[in-house]
């Protein structure tokens, strides 16, 4: 492209000797056509930048305002006159409106007319009119896909066929709208494969009082440094497939923390097996059998002794207080029984308890989430009753009440209620170890007991085996591989900061953080999101009862039928029983396509092809010009 | 050090080496400085290599291995045309911007990540290539034309100039407009095949070669403006525009074109329509 001045220097050189090219260049050529300003303002390439200026801001506001929303959206969003000016002006609609169209028909008439104007029968310019026609052919195929094509989709499930599919509308008010559109066929999808990738995980550290989250290598032996921080990080180890094993330990013969494995049986299936700790965890209720396991630990024989002929709880106690008389004591919880709350002027009587506060259940069948126990206190002024929460001991100080100064608390109540059938395993040192079976708050039976052996009570209904005896119960952890394959993985991590070193295993299903000493710096291990690698429908073309074709589709890869494409578009986030297919009519698609072909052809033949045979033709005539192109 | 912050210093130094070339004229220096960028592209490159390496595809899926791969390409783009003709002060703002650009990377999460069904294409390949080549080109003309709009004042009337585009003479400052000219020329292609590529991968993978998404109409704008630049010569002078302000409306039309390019890029996560794209990067 040179300027005007150019001009005849270009012929010259272009098209030496070649008559016709000299013809177009004479004014008056084409008479007619030439006075015909009309003519001069189609092929003018002023109209050109114009058009091509317009389009552009066209396109601009396409995208600043949004497309296709309904009416109310637009004057919740600029108001009412604005929202109204937007739709006369269809600027909610910029690229199908009439005056984009117009626009469209005034470049191509432009680009036909400069094309013929301009058409000389020369090789050098062959990329003026490929790349003008070219778009000529684009737009063509444009409107006939606006006016023959449609697209829309559909969801197929599973095993099932459809005939049919939506199309999206939008009405004039610009409310959306779908059309069902019926096919030549139907579609069967024979099956629908989901495959996810591989999980990814990143190391995620994070400082907080910068407040800065960082990612980290996963490099194993690397030592780290985190960016505006002294901390450092090494990964020492990384398993693939981790599990955290808990191993049961007994760490020496005192027994500093007895422990016992039993095996529960009803009649003939086990029903429970697991450690008791003396300790920590010393029952097991079984529930739906009103059973009870209890194992306890006396540490003298003297107690031993006094214990197995009671039935008494040892645990569940209230504990009353009158500070100011510095008054401290422990009442075990005996329903309606009258304390003398020692030398004061108050007693203390139970009234009753419950495992959860409010629960109307039987107090067997009540979990024990909120335990409580109600109180009778009759001092100087008369009678105060009054309710106490185990895990709430400040209840009664901030609840105003006629004896503020006696205070109660509640402890172990869950222990209190005694199930139907109890199983007691009293144990203390130097094999002194019984099975106490009480039922109905009655001792039916005293035995000894060793390892290893099946005791059973009440007609065999239960039977327990006590396995193993652990004088000084540990748990030790370790981190084992389950397998070579990705499952959960588990990074060792080695943290250096102001506090020292500390170490330790993150896990990838960890939902928790794992922090520095000094509460200021946390590392997590996680999965980076699970994503889909690919997805494919089997689909099968059915005509009158016989499958015409068969294939597998996927993204890229559609499937072609009768003018009709189907392509695979999305699926069913849930569960993945269904197959999203988009189906898309396009006539104009050869047109089109011959149009991208004529562009690309024609922008490399004008930009690389014309000028380097344009150098050759100068150097032949050794011509030199001065010019844009 | 990493191998980006690396190939950041040694674009910075090459673009001084530049500068230095620019007062110091000598033929060694000018080696050296097109051998710092020559360096500083590899380690862009090797950059860009070891990504797709580790990420297991092509290095555009995300922004920021679109960016290194952009910055990679205006290094690239640059070192041909320093071949081709011969200009000197041009290296020093080319490498600079390759700089920017990568250091823009920095900025982006670069966690790899895996790639959407849709990215599984050869045509995507071709396009993002040819785009960036496009892009490229268009980047050094930028350059080539804030060179020749602040030195324009400077310039005595021209001259007999007309050998100014030899490609075995130096090319002068003044003489810019026409060297933006060929760089744009050089270009467009380029953007147009990238456009042709995306509309037919678009097809594969959407259904529609064109469905006025806003990337979409952003890459059409780019184009539009780029075809103006290339249409406007053949207008201004039929409207008695002299030929010295028709290239200074020119320069001026190609810098803001630049910034159409860039914002195609990257902006349009500020427009409201960009919830709605399937294209831009991060707006789903
Ligand atoms: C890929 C796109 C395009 C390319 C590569 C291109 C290229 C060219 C070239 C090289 C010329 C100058 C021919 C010469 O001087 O020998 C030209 C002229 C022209 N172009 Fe384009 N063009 C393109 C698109 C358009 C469009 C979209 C229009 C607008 C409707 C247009 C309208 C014109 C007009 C009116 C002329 C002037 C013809 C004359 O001087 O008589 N072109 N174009």
């Amino acid at each position: 492209m040179g300027s005007s001045k150019n001009k005849p220097t270009r012929v010259k050189t272009e098209t030496v000797g070649n008559n016709e090219q000299t013809k177009v260049n004479k004014p008056g050529q084409n008479k007619k056509r030439d006075s015909n300003k009309v003519w001069d303002f189609f092929c003018s390439v002023k109209l050109a930048v114009i058009i091509i200026l317009v389009m552009a801001v066209a396109c601009v506001l396409g995208t600043i305002i949004l497309q296709g929303r309904s009416f109310d959206e637009y004057t919740a969003r600029h108001g009412y006159g604005f929202a109204t000016f937007i739709r006369i002006t269809q600027l909610n609609n910029v690229f199908y409106s009439y005056w984009f169209s117009v626009l469209l028909v005034l470049l191509c008439a432009n680009l036909i007319c400069c094309t013929i104007r301009r058409w000389r029968n020369t090789f050098l310019q062959t990329g003026f009119v490929l790349t003008h026609l070219s778009l000529v052919l684009i737009l063509l195929g444009g409107v006939i896909k606006f006016q023959m094509g449609v697209k829309g989709g559909v969801n197929v499930y599973e095993g099932k066929s459809v005939d049919y599919f939506l199309t999206q509308k939008i009405d004039s008010m610009g409310r959306l709208d779908y059309v069902k559109k019926s096919l030549p066929f139907s579609i069967a999808l024979d099956d629908f494969i989901l495959e996810k990738n591989e999980p990814k995980y990143q190391i995620v550290t994070y400082v907080k009082d910068k407040d800065k989250q960082k990612v980290i290598e996963a490099n194993v032996g690397k030592r780290q440094r985190i960016p505006g921080s002294d901390y450092r990080v090494t990964i020492t180890d990384y398993i693939p497939d981790a599990e955290l094993r808990q191993e049961p330990v007994n760490e020496s013969d005192k027994p500093d923390n007895p422990a016992i494995f039993v095996k529960l049986f009803g009649s003939e299936s086990l029903l429970a097996e697991g450690w008791l700790l003396a300790q920590a965890n010393n029952y097991h209720d079984e529930k739906k059998r009103d059973l009870r396991l209890e194992y306890l630990w006396l540490p003298s024989q003297q107690e031993f002794d006094n214990a197995v002929n009671t039935i008494q709880n040892v645990n569940a106690k209230i504990t009353a207080s009158i500070p100011e008389l510095g008054f401290f004591q422990d009442y075990s919880l005996e329903l309606n029984k009258t304390f003398k709350l020692s030398s004061s002027d108050y007693s203390l009587r139970i009234l009753q308890y419950v495992l959860n506060y409010g629960d109307t259940r039987p107090i067997s069948e009540q979990p024990a989430n909120n335990p409580a126990v109600q109180v009778e206190i009759d001092g100087p002024d008369g009678v105060e009753m009054r309710w106490i929460f185990e895990n709430f001991p400040e209840w009664d100080k901030m609840h105003p009440a006629k004896y503020e100064n006696v205070k109660i608390a509640c402890s172990d109540i869950a222990n209190a209620h005694m199930t139907r059938n109890v199983i007691r395993i009293y144990h203390a040192p130097g094999e002194n170890q019984k099975l106490v079976y009480i039922k109905d708050k009655q001792i039916v039976e005293t035995i000894p007991w060793e390892l290893d052996k099946r005791y059973s009570f009440a007609n065999n209904e239960h039977q327990l085996i006590i396995s193993s005896y652990f004088p000084s119960f540990d748990i030790k952890q370790e981190v084992v591989k389950k397998s070579d394959q990705i499952g959960t993985p588990a990074i060792r991590v080695r943290i250096d900061g102001p506090s020292g070193k500390k170490e330790d295993w993150l896990f990838a299903d960890s939902k928790y953080a794992t922090w520095y000493k000094d509460n200021n710096f946390a590392m997590i291990y996680e999965p980076t999101g699970e994503s889909v690698k690919h997805f494919i429908s089997n689909l099968r073309i059915v005509k009158n009862n016989q499958t015409v074709m068969e294939k597998s589709i996927k993204v890229n890869d559609p499937l072609k039928c009768d003018g009709y494409v189907i392509y695979q578009s999305s699926y069913d986030p849930e569960k993945g029983s269904y197959s999203g297919l988009q189906i898309v009519k396009d006539p104009g698609i050869p047109v089109v396509y011959s149009g991208f072909g004529a562009l690309c052809f024609g922008v490399i033949f004008i930009f690389y092809v014309k000028p380097f045979l344009r150098k050759k033709q100068k150097k032949e005539n050794e011509v030199m010009e001065n010019e844009y192109n | 050090m990493s191998i980006i912050n690396l190939a950041l210093i040694v674009y910075v130094v090459a673009s001084v080496s530049y500068i230095v070339r620019e007062i110091w004229r000598s033929i060694p220096i000018k080696w050296i400085s097109l051998g710092f960028l020559i360096v500083a592209f590899c380690l862009n490159l090797t950059l860009v290599l070891k990504r797709s390496i580790e990420a297991g595809h092509p290095p555009f899926s995300n922004l920021y291995e679109s960016l290194i791969f952009y910055a990679c390409c205006t290094a690239f783009v640059y070192i041909i045309f320093e071949f081709v003709y011969n200009f000197r002060v041009v290296g020093a703002l080319a490498s600079i911007l390759a700089m920017l650009i990568l250091l823009y990377a920095t900025l982006q999460d670069d966690t790899i990540r895996p790639i959407m069904p849709a990215l599984k294409s050869n045509w995507m390949l071709v396009h993002v290539v040819t785009y960036m080549l496009g892009y490229a080109a268009f980047g050094i003309a930028f350059v080539t034309s804030i060179i020749y709009l602040v030195t324009k004042p400077f310039s005595k009337k021209s001259s007999s100039d007309s050998k100014g585009i030899d490609s075995d003479k130096e090319i002068l400052p003044r003489n810019f407009d026409k060297l933006s000219y060929k760089i744009v020329a050089f270009g467009f292609p380029f953007l147009t095949l990238g456009m042709v590529t995306g509309a037919v991968w678009a097809k594969k993978a959407w259904g529609d070669y064109w469905s006025w998404d806003p990337k979409e109409t952003w890459s059409l704008i780019t184009w539009l403006a780029y075809l103006v630049y290339l249409h406007t010569p053949l207008v201004l002078p039929k409207m008695k525009v002299s030929k010295s302000k028709m290239s200074v409306i020119l320069s001026f039309w190609l810098l803001v074109s630049f910034g159409i390019v860039n914002f195609t890029f990257v902006g349009l996560n500020y427009l409201p329509s960009a919830e709605d794209s399937e294209h831009i990067y991060g707006a789903k």
